[in-house]
């Protein structure tokens, strides 16, 4: 398996940990690549090597991933959370978090909503009744 | 006919510490975290790329639990010595997920070596559970 050096890990780790602090705002991904002291070619190629995904994909990915834990776990409209993750189109929010997650951003927030109440009122729902029930043995 | 895993425990020591590791260091996120009266926590946590497997991180001295005295004993033996092999985790690529475990503080029993199936290090959760973390070789 080809290795990279030390140092170009080092360089990619700290770009990618960059990505994962500033993902919410304007991030100009040609900063990031020289911040990391690599040209924005040789960024994108050997963070798509390390990662399996573009550093454009990989932005993308963490904003949808904090809408979904913000219409989890949040009260801000979908506009609000759709600007608080960096994008700034609603329009192009909604279809890809549908295309990443299957569900538009309301329909989500509604099911996970039903989904805590449900685990907040009824817990015996969501817990299989093995984990919380002594076993008995089997009839034979 | 069994289709697929949607749940598997793993049994740490201590939940919330459980929930930093997987959670805040991994970014797992969290699927269902509800207390039954009798205390059990059932926490569960998905990987970001596996939305649809829930793995439940149990406490087995948890009130909730029904374990008697003589299994919790020899859980505490087995979390305590971090003895329990728990699985692998996939990772595109195991050094580069290596440096950035290692600055957020986890730690590893072994570093990321080459093996016949691709490069492997072996990472700990620090509530009982090891697991092998690989890059599988590409064919």
């Amino acid at each position: 398996m080809q290795t990279l050096s030390a140092d170009i890990y080092t360089k990619l780790v700290s770009a990618k940990l960059f990505i994962d602090r500033h993902f919410d705002e304007a991030v100009d991904l040609e900063t990031v690549a020289s911040n990391a002291h690599l040209s924005s070619f040789h960024f994108h190629r050997l963070f798509t090597k390390v990662y399996h995904i573009t550093p454009h994909q990989y932005l993308t990915k963490k904003r949808l991933q904090k809408a979904k834990e913000l219409l989890k776990t949040n009260e801000l409209s979908i506009a609000g959370i759709c600007t608080d993750i960096g994008f700034e189109s609603h329009g192009s929010f909604s279809s890809l978090f549908k295309k990443h997650h299957g569900l538009a951003p309301r329909s989500y927030r509604n099911k996970v909503q039903e989904q805590k109440e449900k685990a907040a009122y009824q817990p015996a729902c969501v817990i299989p009744h093995c984990f919380i029930a002594p076993h008995s043995p089997e009839e034979k | 006919m069994i289709t697929k895993i949607s749940h598997a425990s793993l049994f740490v020591n201590d939940q919330e510490k459980a929930h930093d590791f997987y959670v805040t260091k991994l970014g797992f996120t969290v699927n269902t975290d509800a207390t039954m009266p009798n205390g059990l926590r059932w926490l569960t946590v998905s990987p970001p790329d596996q939305p649809d497997i829930e793995i439940s991180l149990l406490n087995p001295f948890s009130s909730g639990m029904s374990y008697d005295d003589e299994s919790k004993a020899a859980f505490k033996v087995l979390l305590d010595k971090g003895a329990m092999g728990a699985g692998v985790l996939y990772t595109p690529d195991c050094r580069a997920t290596y440096e950035e475990l290692k600055s957020k503080g986890v730690v590893f029993k072994s570093e990321p070596k080459e093996q016949f199936y691709g490069v492997e290090a072996v990472i700990t959760d620090g509530c009982g559970n090891w697991f092998s973390m690989t890059q599988t070789k590409e064919h």
